[in-house]
């Protein structure tokens, strides 16, 4: 009774606004209600698909045409009228106090209907009879949303579910057998019926059953009530301006493969319809498990959907719509997933309404309104782009959403504050704020400074597109890597496309992500300075930026790496459970991210036995250093334990193949690095592959003339004379020389192991030591400023080298190789390429072309097209050879050389009649 | 008096082992060494690796010199005993604590003086001797209750100095401190319990330089003094072969009478007496401990005054070495003492190697792969720098070995003059270095460099192949070490920072840590 007069002096400020908590009440009572709901809701879902399915196979075409244009009309009433259901379960009393403006509103929409119907038949294409049944189930529209809003607000989660599960009940039973006796007019009679009889089930109570369990917080959050149905309705504006934004901008093709996509987010969107709406009163009532319990059913459901589609949206595009929207296969997980942000969205707004909090949540959505808005003209050209301008808007605001709640959460708000002003601080010191230049720097670095996709790219996206088993089955049963790469490739593809900026989003994450972590590593290990050296070394170390911009593991591997051995250091010197525990996270996803990496788990292992055991150490220490290191050690067993069998049966089915686990693509450079006439690693293949990882990719030429300058390194190992022996700087050593020491010494058996992207954890170890002498040596802070800024210097000058200069060996270009093909190609040409395991990039890049290896045949003798023989490796003696043998049976054909183009390491020969 | 003086403050370095983990490791690394020079030297001996034969020979005579000089220094390491501390036992002894002067200035001898009459453990009677005939040191002497000694003849130098005074006093024990040497209270009671042995004709213990961390000079001086005294020293204890050195030294009157006292006709007078002693059955003792803070050179003409007086007087010990009746062993290590001061002729070699292969072409090893090189090289030189590092505990740096290199032309020169048998003068190492550059005191280094640098920029003038490349890299690597070598010549002496000098103790005093 006390709050009422609250209500009306209650200022506007958010802190006021809490809602006096109420008594809590068990986590399952509301995971119990909201899954009640969800089921019933989930169960309406599939019955009305069920009467569609059913009508569908009843009906003649053109009958169920008219029947699913009246199910869309019957949609476009109600999804703005559901809003209603926000107020009235936020506001039960709602529910009776509105019943009669929202019956005359009805009415008089059921009226205008009525008297349009001959017209509008006309426009519509629909029998007038289906319009007057439109007309009929109009007044029900809004009913029946202020009637189920209420069951929520007054928690008759039975009631509700079944007012739910009616309406699909009466469309199968009345609706199907009218429909088989009336036609779609009897079945759209049936569903009208369903409509009605769902609102006889969601019945209002009287007013003595309203005050059942939230009475004193409805009081309170009334007021509140525009501001819902507001929130409500933008809420419903994100979710279908992109549908009316496709019909109005896009032709009719790309509107109808838009029209699928948002088919298929309307899954994700109905799922997870009620649980905002049963989250209001709880609110509202200050239930403080109810958002948590929301969000989770929310995510969970929209990842259901999101999983559902994911797994092989060709097939289930295909299988539903016709094989002829395949095309939108790709971003059709993009935009279910915006579809379930959105679902999470109305929680999170939900809750902000219901605590006191909706107009800053209605200007929230129309601001996310207005940049859909923006995006759907910016991007709006195809189906897919539609789909992306709603994923950004819905991503943004998730993020918004997100953290007002986060902010509104009384505890947290007070921890994350402080955090995030001592985030703040460390931000806007000097060095914070050159790291944070350095990260957005080296960040456009990797975007600007890009190439096409090289072949193990090419493979690792061609494996990616697969569905999730079959994928993992191709790389059990071809490949050499363990999957947690492709994993998160292949998520990348469904969530942005196979774009190559799509596909190496995560390798240009991780590469950026190393930047700020080298500066805490290095700030941690040695100190500031150090830690800003590592990170500017970082941002345009040549090697890091190059597999930032490969959509392989090797950005991934460094950023692991570098994880671990600061969670190493930090488990030594400091020991807390999350140190060790961060530690065996970060080696069990080196592992599942290259088999490779064990060698640093090991070297990493052996230095924790050193210090561990080593003598004089005090016994506490001691027996803190074992527990934790061997827990460590358990559970990087127990993370890695699953991958065992997994990698058994990759090695038993290489073998079987005769491939062993030789099948890594060849090693680009080789002349630099192996020993002259023997195909092993030499001791300048070792040079060559140290300079590799600290100044990048250079022509063979280049290389050789470095590694030549080796007697400088034996400056480097007299100027550490005299220099403090320092544990972390010998594990800095041990982690960057022992997996390659080791590496090299297993390449004297099988030269295609040694191979610096097989050790690349060696770099960030190197950046951090060159760190650490570049600013410790020199005398004074300036000059070590400048010894840094000339080792920066050096690296830019090798970026650039290794960027554009197109004698690297490493660089393939078959972006450009078949850009120009294409160019030159017309129809009836032919592309025949060696070798054959060309085939994914060629696929990647020559959509279109009529292409194939060349073991696959030559064209027939007298086809008129030109040939194209696209030849790469040709440092390899047999596809050389091969090449040779295919160009000169080209010419015994009677054609005759017209152009040949070169690309790095690619030639091309073009031929005509 | 002055309250700035460094050696009255307490010493941070310590001579001692760092233990018998440290032994161990040194062994393990010992067992190392000598299969990877094998593996080197198996290579490089192969009659295919010969280039220009004259080139060849010399590489290999400066290499098989270098492995010889190396393999001494891992048996002398070695060769270390655990050391306790002894204490004596009886009635204090007498003991003269002798002092030569010779022109010092009177705030350098005076601290010495003092605390040569505070010294424990003896019955003390300090002899200033005099040989600059000073009123003020005799005044000095007067005023700090020591005896003051002044010959008429100043024959012999500090030798003659010295015998001069055996013959006015007569202690049991006589102990030699430089005056700008300042015993620590404890130096007699921790050297005097070794005479019980009455075969021990003297007690040495480390010099230990104070004022290291006034310039780069002094720096480097010590940190090469600081290998000896350390790692060295101990090990030729070990091998029963440490000499004396000058200062900070307890002798046995009865061993120094019988050895008819210092040879005064030696530039290196400890040295020889040393050999003496050594060949007439006596024997020697190392502390590991410091018991003396002193001074070291501290600009460039001190540093090359004393180290081409060393290279004379150990050269010139050698004849003396091989003819002298000594146990093999000791033989050795008097011979590898005398013959380091040869070195200096291999980073000639070395120097000119790519000097002549840039020029004319010519290079010693030919038909031979770079990375082979590389290959077999490596791994010998990396584990011979590691022992050097351990050896040193980290106390031998980059800038002593490159001053040290930077020297190679006072070997030469010393070894040159000594082999025509010109005579040398004894030149008392200067205790206070000047501030004004001294490029004339390096100037073969500089020379040399100079050479360096024209063939740097001339092989790249020529052409950028990989073997031009591979010998403009090592002509850049000695013209580095060499400019570190000089580079205290040619500015100002100046003392180091703060924090660098800070950084240098903590490097010797601390054991490694699990930190920056």
């Amino acid at each position: 009774m006390s709050a009422t007069p609250t209500i009306a002096t209650r200022p506007v400020r958010q802190r006021q606004r809490q809602p006096v908590p109420a008594p809590a009440r068990p986590l399952r009572a509301l995971a119990g209600e909201q899954i009640t709901v969800a089921a019933g809701q989930l169960g309406a879902g599939v019955g009305n698909l069920a009467f569609s399915l059913v009508t569908a196979r009843l009906l003649m075409p053109g009958a169920f045409a008219h029947l699913a244009s009246f199910l869309a009309l019957y949609l476009l009433v109600h999804v703005p009228a559901a809003s209603l259901s926000a107020g009235s379960a936020l506001t039960p009393a709602l529910a009776r106090s509105a019943r009669r403006r929202v019956l005359r509103a009805g009415g008089i929409a059921g009226a205008l209907v009525a008297l349009g119907c001959v017209p509008l038949s006309g426009v519509l294409h629909l029998p007038v009879a289906m319009l007057l049944l439109l007309a009929a189930a109009a007044p029900t529209a809004g009913l029946i949303a202020l009637d189920r809003g209420c069951l929520y607000g007054l928690g008759a989660t039975g009631r509700a579910a079944a007012s739910l599960g009616v309406e699909p009940l009466v469309r199968l039973t009345a609706g199907v057998a009218l429909g088989a006796l009336l036609g779609p007019t009897g079945a759209a009679a049936g569903v009208v019926l369903a409509g009605w009889a769902a609102l006889a089930v969601a019945r209002t109570p009287h007013r003595g059953d309203e005050r059942t369990r939230f009475e004193a917080p409805l009081v309170q959050a009334g007021a509140g009530a525009g501001a819902t149905i507001l929130a409500f309705l933008g809420l419903a504006i994100v979710q279908n301006q992109d549908v009316v934004a496709a019909g109005a901008l896009l032709g009719p093709r790309e509107a109808g493969r838009f029209a699928v996509l948002s088919t298929l987010g309307g899954l994700a969107a109905f799922a997870t319809t009620t649980v905002p709406l049963m989250l209001l009163p709880r609110a509202a009532a200050g239930e403080r498990r109810a958002l948590p319990v929301a969000v989770a059913l929310a995510g969970a459901l929209g990842l259901g959907a999101v999983a559902a589609v994911a797994i092989a949206p060709g097939a289930l595009i295909g299988a539903a719509f016709g094989a002829r929207y395949d095309g939108v296969a790709g971003v059709a997980a993009p935009y279910v997933l915006a579809m379930a942000l959105l679902g999470v969205t109305r929680v999170l707004v939900a809750h902000a309404c219901a605590t006191g909090a909706g107009r800053r949540a209605v200007a929230m959505l129309a601001g996310a309104a207005l940049l859909q808005f923006a995006l759907l003209l910016a991007l709006g050209h195809d189906a897919a782009g539609v789909a992306h301008a709603t994923l950004i808007a819905t991503c943004a605001l998730a993020v918004t959403a997100g953290g007002a709640a986060v902010l509104d959460l009384p505890p947290a708000r007070a921890a994350l504050l402080l955090r995030t002003r001592a985030a703040a601080a460390a931000l806007w010191t000097p060095a914070g704020a050159a790291v944070a230049a350095m990260t957005v720097g080296g960040l456009v670095l990797r975007v600007l400074a890009t190439r096409g996709l090289w072949l193990d790219e090419a493979t690792e996206v061609s494996q990616a597109r697969m569905p999730y088993g079959a994928m993992l089955h191709q790389l059990e049963t071809t490949d050499v890597h363990p999957p947690l790469h492709h994993t998160v490739l292949w998520l990348a593809i469904r969530m942005f496309g196979d774009g190559e900026l799509a596909v190496r989003l995560p390798s240009l994450i991780a590469g950026a992500l190393l930047i700020p972590v080298l500066f805490r590593v290095g700030s941690e290990l040695y100190d500031r300075r150090a830690g800003v050296a590592a990170a500017a070394l970082a941002a345009v170390a040549p090697f890091p930026v190059w597999y930032s911009e490969e959509a392989r593991m090797y950005a991934f591997f460094m950023l692991f790496a570098a994880v671990a051995v600061w969670m190493q250091v930090r488990a030594v010197r400091r020991g807390r459970p999350l140190d060790w525990a961060g530690y065996a996270l970060a080696s069990a996803a080196l592992v599942w991210n290259q088999y490779f990496a064990a060698l640093l788990v090991l070297t990493q292992q052996a230095a924790f036995a050193w210090v561990a055991l080593r003598p004089g150490l005090a016994a506490p220490e001691r027996r803190r250093l074992l527990h934790g290191w061997l827990a460590s050690a358990a559970l990087i067993a127990l993370l890695v334990a699953p991958l065992v069998p997994f990698a058994l049966h990759q090695f038993t089915a290489n073998e079987a193949a005769g491939k062993g686990f030789q099948s890594v693509p060849s090693q680009a450079g080789a002349s630099a690095s192996q020993q002259a006439g023997l195909q092993r690693p030499s001791v300048y293949g070792a040079l060559t592959n140290a300079v590799w990882a600290v100044a990048g990719y250079h022509s063979d030429a280049t290389m050789t003339r470095i590694a030549a300058l080796w007697p400088l390194g034996i400056l480097g190992a007299l100027s550490l004379l005299g220099r403090r022996r320092s544990r972390t700087t010998l594990l800095l050593v041990a982690t960057a020389l022992l997996p390659m020491a080791a590496l090299f010494v297993l390449g004297q058996k099988q030269p295609f192991i040694f191979e610096v992207r097989y050790f690349c954890a060696a770099v960030p170890a190197a950046l951090l030591l060159l760190a650490r002498l570049a600013t410790s040596w020199p005398r004074s802070g300036a000059a070590a400023t400048a010894v840094v800024a000339a080792l920066v210097g050096v690296m830019g000058v090798a970026e650039a080298d290794q960027q554009l200069n197109q004698s690297n060996p490493r660089t393939y270009d078959f972006r450009g190789a078949l850009g120009a093909i294409r160019a030159r190609a017309r129809p009836g040409d032919v592309v025949v390429y060696t070798p054959q395991y060309l085939d994914t990039v060629v696929a990647y890049y020559g959509r279109g072309l009529n292409a194939h290896p060349v073991d696959g045949g030559l064209p027939p003798r007298h086809g008129h097209g030109r040939v194209f023989l696209m030849a790469s490796f040709q440092d390899k003696p047999p596809y050389r050879l091969q090449a040779h043998q295919a160009l000169v049976s080209l010419r015994r054909e009677g054609r005759r050389l017209i152009a040949r183009l070169h690309r790095p390491e690619i030639q091309i020969w073009e031929l005509s009649r | 008096m002055t309250t700035h003086d460094p050696r009255l403050r307490a010493p941070r370095w310590t001579a001692a082992s760092p233990g018998a983990n440290h032994r161990l490791r040194l062994r393990a690394c010992v067992a190392l060494c000598l299969p990877l020079a094998i593996f080197y030297f198996g290579w490089l001996l192969d009659p295919s690796r010969v280039g220009n034969p004259l080139l060849y020979a010399i590489l290999v005579a400066a290499e098989l010199f270098n492995l010889l000089q190396a393999i001494g220094f891992w048996w002398t390491c070695a060769g270390e005993r655990a050391w306790h501390r002894r204490r004596a036992e009886g009635p204090p002894p007498e003991v003269d604590v002798l002092v030569p002067v010779y022109d010092e200035p009177i705030d350098v001898v005076e601290p010495t003086i003092a605390a040569a009459r505070a010294l424990r453990g003896a019955r003390v009677r300090v002899w200033l001797l005099d040989d600059g005939g000073s009123e003020e040191m005799r005044a000095m002497a007067r005023r700090n209750g020591a005896g003051y000694v002044r010959r008429r003849r100043r024959a012999g130098a500090k030798a003659g100095n010295i015998n001069h005074a055996l013959a006015r006093t007569s202690a049991p024990y006589v102990a030699v401190l430089d005056c700008d040497h300042v015993p620590l209270p404890g130096f007699l009671e921790a050297t005097l319990a070794h005479f019980e042995d009455p075969s021990v004709a003297f007690v040495q213990t480390p010099q230990c330089y104070a004022n290291a961390g006034h310039g780069d000079i002094a720096a480097a001086a010590w940190s090469q003094q600081a290998l000896f005294f350390g790692a060295i020293a101990r090990g030729k204890d070990g091998h029963e072969a440490m000499f004396c050195c000058g200062t900070n030294v307890v002798f046995s009157r009865a061993a120094l009478e019988e050895a008819g006292g210092f040879p005064e006709d030696s530039l290196t007078e400890d040295f020889e007496l040393s050999l003496r002693l050594h060949a007439q059955g006596w024997r020697s003792v190392y502390v590991p401990e410091v018991l003396a803070l002193g001074l070291g050179p501290e600009d460039m003409a001190s540093y090359v005054s004393q180290q081409h007086r060393w290279a004379r007087g150990c050269l010139a010990a050698l004849p003396a070495v091989l003819r002298a009746p000594l146990p093999l062993r000791t033989r050795a290590q008097y011979l590898l003492s005398c013959s380091y001061f040869l070195t200096g002729w291999t980073v000639l070699a070395y120097m000119a190697f790519p000097v002549i292969r840039i020029l004319t072409g010519a290079q010693p090893l030919a038909a031979a792969a770079a990375d082979q090189f590389l290959l077999h090289f490596a791994p010998y030189f990396g584990i011979a720098l590691g022992m050097v590092a351990l050896m040193g505990s980290g106390a031998y740096t980059f800038r002593a070995f490159a001053l040290q290199s930077a020297s190679f032309w006072i070997h030469v020169h010393a070894s040159v003059l000594t082999l025509l048998r010109r005579p040398g003068s004894f030149k008392v190492t200067p205790k206070r270095g000047t501030d004004a550059p001294q490029p004339r005191a390096a100037l073969p280094a500089l020379a040399a460099a100079a050479v360096l640098a024209t063939v740097v920029v001339l092989g790249l003038a020529r052409g950028s192949d990989p073997s031009t490349l591979n010998n403009v890299a090592f002509a850049i690597v000695h013209l580095t070490i060499l400019g570190f070598g000089v580079a205290p010549a040619l500015r100002p002496a100046r003392p180091l920072a703060a924090a660098e000098r800070r950084a240098r103790e903590r490097a010797r005093a601390a054991p490694a840590q699990w930190a920056a």
